[in-house]
């Protein structure tokens, strides 16, 4: 069923596609953080614009992806833009929901503690809160970057979709061998980046780890 | 502790001037107010803050590094107001150390430690050549413990990472924040004691906020009691306070044992001493027998060449001629000296059952006797402030 010529033939395209799905999906995580982190540096402090936006993001991820595809092309037309668009748009309620939660995790004490000590605003949110809210940070940019690595299969509806391609090429064409490589590789890619951000996770965070003895 | 004693920079006086602190325009009477708080802490003294909960004691500590700002009044370190300091820089003036310590958990010891340092911008080497001698200051061992995180230790011993942290840039002021509550008795009492070591040495000006009022006697050179409603119920020594009460609410907030709580405060060493009458082992019994008859005590207290107490020998023991050997002597009672403090030596008589003590100097030599109604009627005289025994001791 596997042919091994139609894998090797196709080789060229499976590698472009494969680092397509990866940039799709970097772009999106990373742009998702940054909106995300900016949105909540800037509400944190007043809970019914928090309640709002992350209503609001809230709203954005229960659109079924087919549904906002079709809603952003008459907008944005059929471009990478718009294929963002769509994939930030789902990582913003993840990512934000873990930010506040990382936020609200910190220890009262440490903060009171910063704070007498002479820590100001800005100092204080990078060098205490941020890297005392990373597990649960990191494990927002975790699930979302799983989840948008799914995502982006979707996105080949609009000419883009990195292995997604490969399996509509697959369909098109009746090749269930290239069908069978989009599904392995994405699934693969979505283990690969679930184990790395874990470790990842846990290798910059030593202190969550230390235990007395 | 037997670290070295880190160098230390002058202390300065820490005064409230008309302090109040209101929370919305209910007034006063709701829990953390203030009113209108009035005391001057003299540089290197420690200020007990202490009071019921709600009494705005912590309120008032929090003032002076500006966590909460008055509504009215001044407070002034060194003499400056400190409304007119930019708040992190005078925040990094200030040694501050709460009960959850809030150490940084992301952070090793060392970096927690060096924390005000580094907002100083001290280079890397002085940074850590401090961190070195404070976490040794404090009873640690910087070899074992600088790269640990706060997780890996104890309470009590991120109960002394916290106070290193505190004294890192060598603040003249120190506040801490009820900094012993919340570990077990045992380690508490250690912690207290290791403290009054340090701040002997240090000698930083520190307001301290405990609502335990025995904690309050132990670790103040002065003490302020405040009542509900963030007033000043009394302010002055521990020994003034014990032995003066200047209202109800303080007389009951000191509690019914004051008396004993003051035998704690002071040392035998201050008590006029009764002289003994002695003889040494040799001395001939009939030439001791008449200077017992002549005293009122109709005991004998038999030395030896060094004028080391061996034991009593009551007035009808010793023989009208011959001379006077070891085996005479019979009971012996508890050898006290100047450091004891009143209550253990009355503790001693007590446990031994007998009404009279030996003070004994350091090398074991007589120096006179105390007796237990000398002891209790010292705990109930009344306080004069600056008798000297007061303040000096604790």
């Amino acid at each position: 069923m596997i042919r091994w010529d139609v894998i090797q033939s196709s080789l060229p395209l499976i590698g472009t596609k494969l680092l397509e799905h990866l940039a799709l999906t970097l772009v999106a995580v990373f742009g998702g953080l940054v909106i995300s982190g900016v949105a909540v540096v800037l509400i944190r402090d007043r809970p019914r614009i928090v309640g709002l936006v992350t209503g609001f993001f809230g709203v954005v991820y229960t659109i079924p992806s087919l549904a906002l595809l079709a809603f952003l092309v008459p907008l944005t037309h059929l471009t990478f833009v718009t294929a963002e668009i769509a994939l930030i748009g789902y990582t913003l309620f993840i990512l934000t929901r873990n930010l506040l939660a990382g936020l609200a995790s910190v220890p009262r004490d440490a903060l009171e503690a910063a704070d007498g000590m002479g820590y100001g605003r800005t100092r204080r949110l990078w060098q205490v809160e941020l890297p005392l809210a990373l597990p649960l940070i990191m494990a927002g940019i975790r699930i979302a970057t799983v989840t948008t690595i799914g995502l982006v299969m979707v996105t080949a509806l609009i000419g883009f979709g990195g292995l997604g391609q490969v399996m509509l090429r697959g369909y098109n064409f009746r090749n269930d061998t290239l069908v069978l490589v989009g599904f392995v590789l994405t699934v693969a890619l979505g283990l690969a980046a679930d184990l790395g951000l874990g470790w990842l996770g846990r290798a910059i965070t030593p202190w969550s780890r230390a235990k007395a003895g | 502790m037997t670290a070295p004693v880190a160098r230390s920079s002058p202390a300065a006086t820490v005064a409230f001037d008309h302090v109040t602190k209101q929370y919305g325009n209910t007034g006063p009477g709701i829990p953390g107010a203030v009113q209108d708080l009035s005391f001057e802490v003299p540089a290197g003294k420690v200020c007990v803050l202490v009071g019921p909960s709600g009494c705005g004691k912590t309120t008032s500590l929090k003032m002076v590094n500006r966590l909460i700002e008055p509504t009215s009044g001044r407070i002034l370190i060194g003499g400056e107001d400190i409304a007119g300091r930019e708040v992190t820089d005078l925040r990094r003036s200030i040694g501050y150390v709460i009960q959850q310590v809030g150490l940084f958990p992301h952070q090793t010891i060392g970096e927690n430690v060096a924390t005000v340092p580094r907002l100083l911008g001290w280079d890397a080497t002085r940074r850590r050549e401090r961190v070195d001698e404070l976490i040794t200051l404090v009873g640690l061992d910087p070899a074992v413990h600088r790269d640990r995180f706060p997780a890996q230790l104890s309470g009590g011993e991120r109960q002394r990472v916290g106070v290193a942290r505190a004294l890192a840039a060598d603040p003249p002021v120190m506040l801490m924040d009820e900094p012993f509550g919340a570990v077990d008795p045992i380690v508490r009492e250690r912690l207290q004691n290791e403290f009054l070591r340090l701040q002997a040495a240090l000698a930083k000006t520190i307001l301290f906020v405990t609502h335990d009022i025995d904690e309050a006697i132990k670790m103040g050179d002065l003490v302020a009691v405040m009542e509900v409603g963030g007033k000043l119920a009394q302010f002055g020594t521990p020994d003034e306070i014990l032995a003066n009460p200047a209202s109800d609410f303080v007389a009951r907030f000191v509690g019914a044992d004051r008396g004993l709580k003051r035998l704690a405060l002071s040392r035998v060493e201050s008590l006029d001493l009764r002289p003994a009458v002695t003889a040494r082992v040799g001395d001939d019994s009939d030439e001791a027998r008449r200077r017992i008859v002549a005293d009122p005590f109709e005991f004998l207290l038999l030395v030896d060449a060094s004028n080391r107490p061996i034991g009593w020998i009551g007035q009808r023991q010793v023989p009208s001629s011959g001379v006077l050997t070891e085996a005479m002597a019979s009971a012996m009672s508890p050898l006290l000296d100047g450091k004891t403090t009143l209550k253990d030596a009355l503790a001693m008589l007590i446990d031994a059952e007998v009404q009279v003590g030996i003070v004994v100097d350091g090398k074991g030599a007589v120096q006179g006797l105390v007796t237990a109604d000398e002891i209790t009627a010292y705990g109930r005289r009344d306080g004069i402030s600056g008798s000297g025994a007061e303040a000096t001791s604790r």
